[in-house]
């Protein structure tokens, strides 16, 4: 026994490093990236406003891919929030401009109808037995024909109300409004996840389907809920991109699909091994913003951006396939 | 108690007369993380020798095995096959060695036939390139005969019983030449009689000087058929015992490390509780498919029941219907007066009803997720701060954990520990906690100690009692014969889907039970 503690430390940490560098690497990459965009652009990037900015931009995508996280950690792919997202964004307007709702009245509507389109996701899924990924394209791909027949594609401006407005682009004690709803949407999320028994069910779902059946589990309800969050967290960041641009535009919140995808699959290796979860979520979605901001403060043009995305996205699916490599030795 | 199949010491299991070290493993070290699984332990296996390897749960076996497969990189030792030191980094270097290893979640191919099972990675007879699956397959039969095999090689793995893999992997290995066949305990899912079939096949091939290690929990299989046995104690050499002088008594000094007299705790058990009147469960006429034909009984309030039959006779798929994992297709069921029709597991867990199921791994844990997770599953409403708010208490879940798995013996790091890192037994003893925090009216246990060492085995038997005399009641299925006397006030023997016998107290004998399983067999077969 003596002469075994002779070895053994030094043996643990080497097979231990890349597991550390799976679970600390993205955080170990966004403070790199802080710092180097801050020696940069020392007038520009680290100042209160840029951060704000940046957590303002950053606060639709954290929503959305918020919930979608909660559809990903029970074990399905949800393709449809993007196109989901942009037929709300038109939707709410509408409901305001065409039929005169007052926004009070025009947001539950939208937000009843993401949990409903979460609900026929989830239906088809647990009922009908298609894959996810077929059924939320096809979802999602109906959906753009909604929006579409509902808008003929034009985009819905003129007419909508200051207060509806004013969602997105007020301010309280100086937060915008955006990043405040984020906050409390990803801390009721949390909060969800983790230190709920709905939470430990969701969990159970997505990590052995069949032993959280036998162990009593209702696990068809506890997918559809799954998707059903991710539809509402849709409806909210379509609403708000409504609300921050005034106008319900066709395809406005379409490519919020792939900076969710990116976004959650970059936490799912951040802290633990490739395991999807919310806090991992939300550095994943703050890496990609302050990677779009500093593109922007550097002036790249637009073409860089798409190569930034996709490639953070091979790079987040990456990580996180590794991280469970290593976690299952 | 020698099991019937197992002949005491006689010619056939005297030490083979070639004693040269085949492989030989000196101050094998190995950890992961914090855990030292092996802390320097010593293998001395000759050729042709029938070598068993006992151990307690997570005393280090299957990690030996793991090296020795190439699956598992040592920290510090050193391994030598014919006296010439090795490392073996892949699972290619091991087969080129002569080692053939069988794992106990066997790794056939589903869809591929027995025979491209058997051929798998192996260079095949070919014509022009192409493989000459005739020429294999006469190359082949004879192989397969002398292990056994009597179904087609062409028969797809899928569609073969768990006893018919082993011959196919058994197989495999022969074809291979392998010197070594390491088996991970065997016998957990085999019926007596394949079992039996199993020790004449591994006494033919020690017979032909090929080294069996064999491991095993079943203290009655090691005394029967091995030649040498090393025992483990936490990752520790325990001891080296000769066929000489073993016995049972010397084996269960060496795993536990005391020599207290197996309190087989259930001397009591034989003494049948005064059998109350109330039915707890009642079942009439339940059917599904070929597996249950009509099975009819009543499971009485603190009333523990055994299960007993072959594998395959329809008992796994009788608790599944009674649990709600399948839907019957006939038949009527009473929980406690009241009709009860599960249709999904949910709804039986909510009228009390819990079941240990028969495949751990996939279906009782959740393997990425820690001990206190899975340990919590079944009672996680229970576990809420202040019921109306739905939020739960994660001090209290691992606290719970943390008394569960002492109860238990549970061996591991900590509660936190992802459940998939702990040694088989372990795992086992952590789907049983899972339902005995939680209040129950019908606990059914499937095969609830497989792969469990004696000492929680004996634990898992006293918590049943315990349950039983609480007040719920209890269906135990076990395939090993001895397992059910001790422990059970009733038993009855399913054959092909219907409850042909049932046994009583004192008449609930392993010779009663093995009879029962294959009487009926035949009597039922010209119906
Ligand atoms: N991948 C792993 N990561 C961490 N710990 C492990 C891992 N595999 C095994 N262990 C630990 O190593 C120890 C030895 O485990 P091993 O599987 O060798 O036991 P065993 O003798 O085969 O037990 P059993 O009879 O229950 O199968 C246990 O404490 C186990 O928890
Ligand atoms: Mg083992």
């Amino acid at each position: 026994m003596t002469t075994a503690s002779g070895a053994a430390p030094e043996q643990e940490k080497t097979s231990a490093l890349p597991s550390l560098l799976a679970k600390y690497g993205t955080i170990v990459g966004l403070v790199i990236m802080i710092g180097a965009f801050s020696a940069m652009a020392p007038a520009a990037f680290p100042t209160l406003s840029n951060g704000i900015n940046v957590l303002n931009q950053a606060a639709l995508a954290l929503i959305i891919a918020g919930g979608l996280t909660v559809a990903v950690i029970v074990g399905e792919l949800d393709l449809s929030i993007g196109f989901a997202a942009s037929f709300e964004g038109v939707l709410v307007t509408g409901l305001m401009v065409n039929d005169g709702l007052p926004p009070a009245v025009a947001i539950p509507i939208v937000l009843l109808v993401g949990a409903l389109i979460g609900l026929i996701n989830g239906l088809i899924v647990t009922k009908v037995g298609v894959n996810s990924v077929i059924a939320t394209l096809g979802t999602g791909t109906i959906v753009v024909g909604l929006n579409f027949a509902y808008s003929s594609g034009a985009p819905i401006a003129a007419g909508v109300p200051d207060s509806f407005v004013n969602i997105a682009l007020g301010r309280l004690w100086g937060i915008p409004h955006n990043v405040l709803i984020m906050i409390v949407v990803t801390a009721l999320l949390w909060v969800l996840v983790e230190r709920t028994s709905i939470g430990q069910s969701i969990q159970a779902v997505g990590g052995n389907p069949l032993a959280a059946r036998f162990s009593g589990i209702r696990v068809d309800r506890i997918k559809i809920m799954g998707f059903m969050v991710a539809g509402v967290c849709a409806a909210i960041t379509g609403i708000l991109l409504a609300s921050a641009l005034g106008s319900g535009t066709t395809s406005a919140a379409d490519s919020y699909l792939l900076t969710a995808f990116a976004a959650v699959f970059l936490g799912s290796a951040t802290l633990r091994d490739g395991e999807f979860h919310i806090i991992g979520t939300l550095f994943g979605g703050l890496i990609i913003a302050i990677g779009f901001n500093g593109l922007a403060i550097f002036g790249a043009p637009t073409f860089y951006q798409y190569v930034f995305q996709g490639a953070i996205l091979i790079l987040a699916v990456g990580l996180s396939s590794l991280g469970r490599r290593y976690a299952n030795r | 108690m020698g099991n019937s199949a197992i002949q005491p010491v006689g010619a056939e299991t005297a030490t083979p007369a070639t004693v040269s070290s085949l492989v030989r493993v000196t101050g094998l070290r190995k950890h992961y993380g914090g855990v030292r699984a092996l802390k320097g332990v010593d293998l001395d296996l000759r050729a042709g020798e029938i070598h068993g390897l006992v151990g307690a749960n997570g005393a280090g076996k299957s990690t030996l095995i793991k090296i020795l497969a190439g699956l598992e990189s040592p920290d510090a030792g050193e391994i030598s096959v014919d006296g010439t030191p090795v490392s073996i980094a892949t699972p290619d270097q091991a087969t080129a060695l002569g080692l053939s290893f069988i794992h106990q979640e066997l790794n056939l191919v589903p869809r591929m036939s027995a025979l491209q099972n058997i051929m798998l990675g192996v260079p095949k007879a070919s014509t022009l390139g192409l493989v000459d699956w005739r020429r294999v397959r006469q190359l082949v039969q004879p192989i397969a005969t002398r292990v056994g095999i009597r179904f087609s090689l062409e028969t797809p793995a899928a569609a073969l019983s768990v006893a018919e893999g082993w011959l196919v992997s058994i197989c495999r290995a022969l074809v291979r030449r392998s010197r070594l066949i390491v088996m991970d305990e065997p016998t957990a899912s085999l019926s007596a009689h394949e079992c039996d079939n199993l020790f004449r096949i591994v006494r033919d091939l020690s017979g032909n000087g090929v080294a069996v290690l064999y491991v095993s929990h079943r203290l009655d299989e090691i005394t029967g058929l091995c030649h040498h046995v090393t025992a483990f104690r936490d990752g520790l050499l325990a001891a080296q015992i000769d066929r000489a002088s073993l016995n049972r008594a010397r084996l269960v000094e060496a795993i536990v490390g005391t020599d207290k007299p197996e309190t087989f705790a259930l001397a009591a058990a034989n003494v049948i509780a005064p059998e109350s009147d109330e039915i707890a469960l009642s079942v009439r006429n339940l059917r599904r498919g070929s597996a249950v034909r009509d099975v009819s009984f009543d499971l009485h309030k603190g009333e523990v029941l055994g299960l007993g039959g072959l594998v395959g006779s329809g008992r796994s798929e009788t608790v599944r219907l009674i649990f709600g994992a399948d839907a019957m297709q006939g038949g009527q069921m009473t929980l406690c007066g009241r009709a009860f029709t599960p249709r999904t597991p949910h709804d039986a867990v909510e009228a009390g009803v819990g079941l240990v199921p028969e495949e751990r791994r996939s279906e009782g844990l959740v393997l990425a997720k820690s001990v206190a997770f899975n340990l919590s599953l079944t009672s996680l409403l229970g576990l809420h701060v202040a019921p109306p708010l739905p939020l739960m208490s994660m001090r209290r879940r691992d606290k719970q954990a943390q008394e569960m798995s002492q109860r238990l013996l549970i061996k591991m790091p900590n509660v936190a520990t992802p459940v998939g890192r702990l040694s088989g037994g372990n795992q086992q003893k952590v789907v049983i906690g899972k339902w005995l925090s939680r209040s129950l009216r019908v606990l059914i246990l499937d095969e609830p100690s497989r792969g469990v060492d004696i000492g929680a085995r004996q634990e898992i038997h006293r918590i049943i009692r315990e349950l039983a005399t609480q007040g719920v009641s209890i269906i135990v299925i076990s395939s090993e014969t001895e397992e059910l006397p001790g422990l059970c006030d009733r038993v009855l023997v399913m054959v092909e889907g219907r409850i042909a016998t049932e046994l009583r107290g004192a008449a609930i004998t392993r010779e009663a039970l093995v009879q029962a399983s294959y009487l009926s067999t035949e009597e039922s077969q010209p119906s």
